[in-house]
């Protein structure tokens, strides 16, 4: 029995296709309801709130499972990277209204003390720290947008797909900061017990261009 | 309120209970091997663990002034404080030194931890020549384990030795990233630095195949192929053939990608499973380095497991208490011998004192007893059944004995 942990929400589609192209039973998964646990064969899913993903992986509660790559920068828990499986793409930005534009091109000690929203503090606090900036980080849980249109903070670090929320909200990308994708990763356990179940999973990734995936 | 500080922990009831029979189990299975028990300072001087500590590690100690204004943290590590006082208090022909020991550790806790403190039990074999003691240590290590009723565990045993060989013609700065990807489990990051840097050809071959090379003895083949030569893998070798002899080949797996989260490991490695698809309890290896970097000579290995997930794993988190013994309104000189004649048979219990029987039975049901003994009628009752039993059948050994 191999327990896979997938997140729930935006990229939850994107990890049953993938889950799909690896050959896995999904028939149940897709018509899941209000379930949380799914069992398919010699399979068991864990649905999961994207954030908490990595802590079933590093319990040892699941043996494998897929995470975007914001949310495991954001945790620090230990995890074994498998594959970078190129879908649910996206980029993890600094926005905020235009008249910053020259404040990010300029002199990093111009950013001291700046307002920064987020669901991210971990990114945050490491991205401007290493900068040797510091700034006031004001966490919060969603609608990252309206901090500030509504004066709260100066900019937002968040995730950018479309854009579309970001000019909807009239800000702007102010820094780039990593790309975002799902990524397979494993307990340390299963990569050490389980390494031939697990490579048996891998090998049958179909990539799409451009990917890259930890194969033999 | 009366609550500690953030952080920090109180272990009683049966995990307590548990923690200290693991813990007599594996002081008396290592002290007839020559392991003294070891005590060390709470406090370590930070110019004394700093160097020794990787970076990653630093960040977690916590640092604090002694009263003497001597900058020093909680000791985070356990080894290092074995080999400091190995350095400090034994002259090079006292050598070799067996230690072992149970206590608190303390480590900033990373985010979505909350322990400040924790409890590790372990044994160090310092200063020893020759074969023979990276066995010992082991199989002591899985006697013990066998001994507390974790008969599935299962170690995973490398040698860092084996990557460094394999890095050798490696740019430094290349070999630090590889190392670290490794560690850190990020295989897309070093596969996709294996394939940015430029490695020779030798390295690029054994590396790209590295993180693959984990099973059983054909592993072992598959790296002597990759290396060209058996010398390397030839300690790894000697230590799974003799662990097989001993009977233990289906407790271990080989994995030559395993690196620990300390950098003073200098030869074989391993981590400890509670079974195939249990939590991480432990590990340990071989650090030669480490007791270089204290200028001595010789070879060290050692081990640390986390004493209190080990304890609620073990089968002795579930045994149950086993008897109340009234005192039946006995005077206290006359039920105190009674009791302990029945504490050295081997049963584990308590003395009730309470002068209503009835009060003194309900309440050894509730707390979960299995006997209820009453030292006047000299009648032991099973609080499941109910069914009284005469106080010399237990003597012929008819009652069993719950320890």
């Amino acid at each position: 029995m191999l327990t896979i942990a997938l997140p729930t929400g935006r990229v939850m589609r994107n990890a049953i296709d993938f889950c799909e192209e690896m050959g896995l039973p999904v028939a149940k998964l897709r018509e899941t309801g209000r379930q949380l646990v799914v069992q398919e064969g010699d399979f068991r899913y864990i649905l999961s709130k994207p954030s908490d993903v990595p802590l079933y992986v590093s319990h040892g509660v699941a043996n494998i499972a897929l995470a975007g790559s914001d949310v495991l920068r954001e945790c620090t828990v230990d995890y074994v990277e498998l594959a970078d499986t190129g879908r649910g793409q996206c980029r993890i930005v600094i926005a905020g209204p235009q008249k910053l534009r020259a404040l990010f091109s300029g002199h990093p000690s111009e950013l001291m003390w700046l307002k920064v929203a987020t669901k991210y503090p971990h990114i945050a606090d490491s991205y401007f720290s290493e900068m040797g900036v510091q700034v006031e980080i004001i966490h919060l849980h969603g609608s990252i947008e309206l901090a500030p249109t509504l004066g709260m903070s100066d900019c937002i670090l968040d995730i950018v797909q479309t854009g579309d929320t970001l000019k909807a909200n009239k800000l702007v990308v102010l820094k780039e900061i990593a790309p975002v994708s799902l990524r397979l990763i494993a307990s340390r356990q299963s990569v050490s017990l389980k390494w031939q179940q697990t490579m048996a999973l891998l090998k049958t990734i179909t990539r799409p261009k451009g990917e890259t995936s930890y194969e033999h | 309120m009366n609550r500690l500080p953030r952080g920090c922990i109180n272990v009683g009831g049966s995990v307590a209970i548990s923690m200290d029979r693991c813990r007599k189990v594996f002081m008396d299975l290592f002290a007839p091997f020559g392991y003294e028990p070891f005590w060390p300072s709470v406090l370590q001087l930070l110019e004394s663990a700093w160097p020794h500590l990787p970076l990653p590690f630093r960040r977690r100690l916590i640092a604090l002034n002694t009263p003497y204004g001597e900058p020093c943290c909680l000791k985070a590590d356990l080894t290092l404080a074995a080999v400091a006082y190995f350095a400090s208090h034994y002259a090079p022909g006292q050598q070799p030194l067996r230690l072992c020991y149970a206590d608190r550790i303390f480590k900033r806790p990373e985010r979505h931890e909350n322990r400040i403190e924790s409890f590790q039990i372990g044994a160090e074999l310092l200063g020893w020549e020759g074969e023979g003691a990276d066995i010992e240590i082991l199989w002591l290590l899985l006697q013990w384990l066998d001994g507390i009723g974790l008969d599935q565990s299962v170690l995973v045993i490398g040698d860092v030795t084996f990557l460094q060989y394999a890095l050798t013609n490696v740019k430094a700065t290349v070999a630090e990233r590889l190392s670290t990807y490794l560690q850190e489990g990020n295989l897309v990051a070093y596969e996709k630095a294996l394939s940015t840097y430029d490695i020779p050809e030798y390295s690029y071959n054994i590396l790209k195949h590295l993180p693959h090379l984990k099973g059983g003895e054909g592993i072992l083949n598959r790296g002597d192929s990759l290396m060209g030569s058996s010398q390397h893998l030839a300690p790894l070798r000697k230590i799974f053939h003799t662990l097989d002899d001993l009977g233990y080949a289906e407790r271990i797996t080989l994995d030559l990608s395993l690196i620990r989260e300390l950098h003073y490991y200098s030869g074989p490695v391993f981590h400890i499973y509670a079974c195939p698809s249990g939590p991480l309890i432990g590990g340990g290896g071989r650090y030669d380095g480490l007791l270089a970097e204290y200028g001595l000579g010789g070879q060290a290995i050692g081990f640390a497991v986390d004493l209190e997930e080990i304890a609620t794993l073990s089968h002795h988190f579930s045994t149950p208490r086993s008897a109340m013994i009234w005192s039946a309104l006995l005077p206290p000189e006359s039920a105190l011998k009674r009791a302990s004649a029945i504490f050295k048979r081997g049963i584990r219990g308590e003395i009730s004192w309470n002068n209503n029987e009835k009060q003194s039975y309900d309440s050894a049901k509730e707390r979960g007893y299995e006997w209820w003994i009453n030292l006047a009628t000299e009648e032991v009752t099973n609080l499941k059944t109910h069914k009284k039993t005469p106080l010399t059948l237990w003597k012929r050994g008819e009652i069993p004995c719950s320890q």
